[in-house]
């Protein structure tokens, strides 16, 4: 065991990296309790990994027409997302070049201008400098607009889920989503999706990792956790969640993979839309699925759920983040998309067994986020940390992967702790870089 | 204000009081007793949006969107033995006010605005949530009661800070 005398806070950050590497232990199945307790190693991962990875920041339909905006956050910094008069999606740091005030303090709507409120310096939704209040005046001329402009932010988009990052060196989107891109098409790629509405956002008192780690292999809580759901008749039995695979891939992306079901959990009318999209491999899994769950590293998790609401069964997917706001603290952003094409009834109906599963009331979500706190709770302070106190993240580990049609390495139901041992194995390969 | 009107405002009051008590006291099937059949629960989701542009909430987005029938699977849920979010209880305290009887039909209609404030406390924690907003309720006179027909709550925060809203608003 390793024994340290002086504390995290009094570590240099080398000291606490050093001691990340000897005591995060992802393939022996051993994660320390302190990395979801200490504000040290949050201010570490803010720097090493939120503000080196692509980050997700929202979905092209939330921004339809040309004019469109929308703020969001990127690693703590606020981002306006535009689409310009051509149709482009940009992003742009929320600050005004002049003196830095915030430009734009709505969360979403439709202006081609951007005006600070500070001295009324004036953007174009492409980023321009374009007006400078009794400017020929004041700057007798010398002012050079063009050196102005907003700071633009890196922004890619995989079918419709838009990512920035802050990292100028950053791999290309889809080589950093790598192989999990196969399983994103099922999710968003297999018909034109749509973002209802708006986001619901809610504050957790949790460390963001709890999130992720629970979306990106937890399958085994479901049990007991959401042991009401089986009780109410929406799924079949408590042991309900254990058939199907786990799977991850490079970068510490991974997911829970629900098979098989004889309900075919999408709109009917739109299987011809599906396959053309999908391959034939990934409309075999679409046709049987009775549920997806899983995380893209850092914090986007997303969810296909299927349950029987009213004697009807209906899926509906969703994406979700875990935005850190402290060591402690969470806020949780979650998008339903929809079947762009569906009939309004499907969309109605998904929506509302979104809202009764997994929004803020969600029968499903209100009794993780009472799990996530206490966990958060208990890793506080300094004595998980002085006495080592450590997860048991062994589950699965005699276990060989499987074939299995997708990429990945697979295996052949969902009780196993190796997307979790994957999703810390790269975070602390960031960590310690 | 008259007289009669004083009465009216009187009576949706001492409602709207009862139904807090009932919350409170965690008697959520004497709460559910309240409901009409027709019930539509809402609490659209709040935006942020430039100037004095309305609505600010979704039209599409909402933190509940029941009927009388999911609002019933809810009450269900909390007396299983795994509605942990719920175990222990929260201790709320509901605060209603500015009761104001907007349309009011004798026997038949209501429809009625008030403020809501909730205090929320969970098992050991010393802190607590605040959820604040406005309720624009609807009421049918049925069978001699008034039954709460439609529910629309604007809450004033466009992040919920709480942790979840495994409780009745």
């Amino acid at each position: 065991m390793i024994k340290t005398d002086k504390p995290l806070e009094e570590m240099s950050k080398r000291q606490v990296v050093n001691h990340l590497y000897d005591t995060v232990k992802p393939e022996e199945g051993v994660i320390p309790a302190y990395l979801l307790g200490d504000p040290k190693v949050y201010e570490i991962e803010h720097e090493k990994v939120f503000l080196k990875t692509w980050v997700f920041v929202g979905h092209e339909s939330e921004v339809p027409n040309k004019g469109d905006f929308m703020t969001r956050e990127l690693a703590g910094y606020s981002l306006i997302i535009t689409r310009d008069g051509e149709g482009e999606i940009r992003a742009f740091y929320n600050m005004c070049t002049h003196r830095g005030m915030k430009l734009c303090r709505a969360d979403k709507g439709n202006k081609s201008m951007f005006t600070c409120p500070y001295h009324g310096f004036n953007f174009k939704n492409t980023g321009e400098l374009v007006g400078v209040p009794l400017q020929k005046d004041i700057y007798g001329g010398t002012l050079d607009r063009t050196t102005m402009g907003l700071h633009k932010v890196k922004l890619e988009s995989y079918k419709g889920l838009l990512f920035g990052t802050w990292n100028e060196d950053a791999e290309p989107l889809e080589d950093f989503l790598g192989d999990i891109r196969w399983y994103l098409d099922i999710l968003v790629g297999r018909a034109e999706m749509e973002v209802i509405g708006v986001p619901q956002r809610f504050v957790v008192s949790s460390n963001w990792k709890v999130g992720s780690d629970n979306f990106v292999g937890d399958s085994y809580h479901t049990m007991v956790t959401h042991g009401s759901i089986a009780k109410l008749g929406m799924v079949p039995s408590a042991t309900y969640s254990k058939r199907g695979f786990q799977i991850h891939t490079e970068n510490g992306h991974g997911l829970n993979l629900g098979t098989p079901n004889p309900d075919f959990a999408f709109p009917e009318e739109l299987k011809a839309e599906f396959k053309s999209n999908l391959s034939v491999e990934q409309y075999g899994v679409l046709s049987n699925l009775k549920n997806m769950i899983g995380n893209v590293f850092p914090n986007l998790s997303f969810l296909i759920s299927h349950t029987k609401i009213k004697d009807q069964f209906i899926s509906n997917t969703s994406v979700r983040m875990w935005r850190p706001i402290g060591h402690n603290k969470m806020e949780v952003i979650a998008w339903m998309l929809v079947e762009k094409n569906a009939s309004q009834d499907w969309k109605d109906r998904s929506r509302d067994s979104f809202i009764l599963t997994f929004s803020p009331s969600g029968i499903f979500e209100q009794d993780d986020t009472e799990v996530f706190t206490d966990i958060t709770e208990a890793a506080q302070g300094p004595m998980p940390f002085l006495k080592n106190l450590t997860y048991n993240y062994t589950m699965g580990l005699h276990r060989e992967p499987v074939e299995f049609v997708g990429p990945g390495v697979a295996y052949d139901d969902k009780f196993t702790e190796a997307s979790q041992r994957n999703f810390y194995k790269y975070w602390l390969e960031l960590m310690t870089k | 204000m008259n007289m009669e009107e004083m009465l009216v405002k009187c009576q949706f009051e001492q409602w709207l009081y009862d139904e807090a008590q009932l919350l409170d006291d965690i008697e959520f099937d004497h709460w559910f007793d309240l409901m009409h059949r027709s019930l539509r629960y809402q609490m659209p989701v709040r935006i942020n949006k430039e100037g004095v542009e309305r609505p600010d909430y979704s039209t599409d987005m909402f933190t509940f969107n029941d009927d009388i029938e999911l609002l019933k699977l809810r009450v269900d849920r909390l007396k299983t033995d795994y509605a942990w979010a719920e175990i222990p209880p929260s201790r709320t305290r509901r605060f209603v006010s500015n009761v104001r009887v907007k349309d009011y039909v004798e026997g038949e209609k209501a429809v009625v605005k008030s403020y809501l404030l909730i205090y929320r406390s969970r098992s050991t924690d010393i802190k607590h949530d605040l959820i604040s907003g406005e309720r624009n309720d609807e009421f049918i006179f049925e069978e001699g009661n008034w039954k709460l027909s439609k529910r629309i709550f604007i809450v004033d925060q466009t992040t919920i800070n709480t942790r979840n809203l495994a409780i009745f608003i």
